[in-house]
């Protein structure tokens, strides 16, 4: 694991995905705000700094697929995971094409939410000296 | 005063003999008959009567002359005696009513009737009349009259003069003088009451004769034209009120060649036309009927199927929806059991309490899997693909599996390549899906045969595949609710009964048909048919 804190921001409407996603990655050394929306997402990354962030595909007021256009937007050094029910996988491997970085199907286990966070918050990594390279 | 009257009976009767054609043309032709005969009879009686005249007057004054020469002799010896006797003798002739000679003077001088002799006739008197009533200009001539006697019949008078000649004012007697011109006049009377009887009787043969004609006449015509013209009209008559009645086999039987033969003949040719078309009509209305009832028969079909596809729709949004909502505190129940699962080592009860959890909410990710799969979003990965590899490729994925070890799988591509344009990995699932079902149905051991096929169905080809097991079949009951969500024969835990609801849903979507036959206790065989790609030219 990098010594560095790795953050993670977590977006769903439903209380119980957030909490699992946190008892989930909270061991493991992440730092995990968690959101019920896409506008307080945005508010919030606006204020501070994520390596990762993890959708939920339907929401009432934002979408997933919105959320991440506009992370993209703005931000694209985030790396952006999907959460998605069976019913909308297809659109979630849409999502890739617009720059997510994968897609989970719930229910989940822990063991497959610290796999795909690993090796998102690993990109982050690597792509991080190209971020402070745009900010110098 | 009594009125007279006739019978109704019998004045419709006569009505209707004088409004039928038969009567009308009788009728005609008898006033035409009368009229002329009328005229003929007329104009023969004056001309009989001209000439009967005119033969009378001759034959009168040749009376006349013949009794001027035979007193001529008596005259010119004055022997009146002798004189009278010749008239009396020669007025008692038949016919001659009256003979009489008299002076100029006007003295009946000789007469046969002896009692009139010497009588004086005044210039007023009939006879005088004859040739002093008018203009004296033809005192001098024969003249002739007619009369009728007191019992009708017609007299022919005659008045002839006596000239004067040399030998009457020389004779020895000196009885007149040189400068007389008319000496007197012959009178006769002539009846005509032979030729009147005559003409009479005539006149009544003539009439007896036209009466015997037009009767006779009426009778032939009514004859010829009752044969010719009233009884066929009565015959086309009945007829046409019989095809009105709705009798068009009905022929008639004339066969003259007239024009009322052309007419049955086109009568009959007229029926035998509206008895095709009849006939015509009542099998449109047949064809008609049971068009409606095929139709009728097709709507409630195409309506049970759509009150059953609706239903079909209604319990895929239901099941989506629950699936939805559930998934998340699914969610949270996975998660949380695994955590908890870390925190005891194996073997111990807590451990094997936490693993039960796991386990079932796991089994409730499937089931939710298999809802949200019958409820799946429309949207297709289609791909150009030949049906018989997708088929291989489902074989080679479960033939080492343990389920079918047993089973002897035979297949038959009747084609090398069937194109269809399908998302593979759906029709995949679906194959899989009635495969397993198959190896369930034969509790695994039994013959799956496949075959595939083209065929032709309403002028379009189709992709057909058949998979047919040995297993136990399906009974009528169940065969209804086979595609229904949720409906499983299997155990408890092992079936969803979303499988054959969800290939249903898949093979619909692309156009295509999945049918079922099955022999209960012998096996079942599931047809499903796809629309053959073709390219376009």
């Amino acid at each position: 694991m990098s010594e560095k804190t790795k953050r993670l921001l977590v977006i769903d409407d439903e209380d119980i995905v957030l909490l699992s996603c946190r008892r989930a990655l909270s061991p493991q050394g992440y730092e995990v705000k968690a959101v019920n929306s896409g506008e307080q997402a945005l508010s919030l990354l606006e204020k501070e700094e994520f390596d990762v962030v993890m959708t939920d595909l339907k929401m009432p007021d934002m979408d997933g697929i919105e959320l991440l256009r506009r992370i993209k937007a703005q931000w694209p050094e985030i790396e952006v995971i999907i959460i998605t029910g069976y019913q909308t996988v297809e659109t979630a491997s849409d999502a890739r094409k617009l720059g997510a970085f994968d897609y989970i199907e719930k229910p989940f286990t822990p063991a497959q939410i610290i796999a795909v966070t690993e090796r998102a918050s690993r990109r982050r990594m690597k792509h991080s000296g190209t971020r402070n390279t745009k900010k110098q | 005063m009594a009125k007279f009257s006739i019978n109704p009976i019998v004045k419709k009767q006569i009505q209707k003999i004088l409004y039928s054609l038969t009567g009308k043309l009788l009728l005609t032709i008898g006033i035409i008959m009368l009229a002329g005969s009328a005229l003929f009879w007329v104009f023969l009686i004056r001309y009989q009567e001209t000439e009967l005249i005119r033969n009378s007057v001759k034959y009168g004054q040749s009376f006349v002359s013949f009794v001027e020469k035979s007193t001529r002799y008596g005259m010119l010896t004055f022997q009146q005696p002798s004189i009278q006797h010749t008239v009396e003798a020669l007025g008692s002739s038949e016919g001659v009513v009256r003979l009489r000679i008299y002076d100029s003077k006007g003295k009946i001088a000789y007469s046969s009737k002896k009692e009139e002799q010497g009588t004086v006739l005044t210039k007023d008197d009939p006879v005088c009349k004859n040739c002093h009533g008018q203009v004296a200009k033809q005192a001098d001539l024969p003249t002739w009259s007619i009369k009728k006697d007191i019992e009708g019949y017609r007299h022919l008078n005659i008045l002839h003069p006596i000239y004067n000649e040399s030998s009457c004012y020389t004779s020895a007697c000196h009885v007149h003088r040189k400068d007389e011109k008319i000496l007197g006049f012959i009178e006769s009377d002539i009846s005509l009451s032979l030729f009147d009887k005559a003409i009479q009787k005539q006149e009544s043969a003539i009439t007896a004769y036209f009466i015997i004609f037009i009767v006779i006449l009426s009778g032939v015509l009514w004859t010829v034209l009752w044969r010719l013209v009233s009884k066929p009209l009565r015959v086309l008559n009945d007829g046409m009120q019989r095809a009105a009645s709705g009798d068009l086999d009905f022929k008639l039987k004339i066969e003259t060649r007239d024009e009322i033969g052309e007419l049955a003949k086109a009568f009959n040719a007229m029926t035998v036309d509206l008895s095709k078309a009849k006939k015509q009509i009542i099998e449109w209305g047949n064809i008609l009927e049971k068009k409606v009832a095929e139709n009728t028969q097709e709507i409630r079909t195409a309506q049970a199927k759509l009150i059953h596809s609706e239903k079909l729709a209604s319990l895929g949004r239901m099941a989506a929806g629950v699936a939805h909502e559930i998934n998340s505190p699914l969610t949270g129940i996975i998660t949380f059991g695994h955590l908890l699962q870390e925190k005891f080592s194996e073997g111990t009860q807590e451990r094997d309490d936490i693993d039960v959890i796991i386990e079932q909410a796991n089994r409730c990710s499937i089931i939710i899997k298999g809802l949200l799969g019958f409820a799946r979003s429309a949207s297709m990965d289609k791909t150009l693909v030949n049906l018989n590899d997708v088929v291989n490729s489902v074989l080679n994925m479960i033939r080492h599996k343990a389920d079918f070890l047993n089973i002897k799988i035979y297949l038959h591509f009747s084609e090398p390549v069937l194109p269809v344009n399908v998302d593979s990995s759906q029709l995949h699932q679906v194959f899989l899906n009635i495969i397993i079902n198959a190896a369930d149905a034969m509790e695994g051991k039994g013959t799956l045969t496949i075959n595939s096929r083209k065929v032709k169905e309403d002028d379009a080809l189709y992709a057909e595949i058949e998979f047919a097991d040995t297993g136990h079949g399906i009974t009528a009951e169940n065969m209804q609710k086979i595609f229904e969500p949720f409906f499983t024969t299997k155990p408890v835990g092992k079936g969803t009964g979303l499988g054959l609801a969800v290939s249903h849903g898949i093979i619909q979507e692309h156009g295509g048909k999945i049918t079922v036959k099955t022999d209960p206790g012998k096996g079942t065989s599931f047809f499903i048919r796809l629309p053959l790609y073709r390219e376009k030219s």
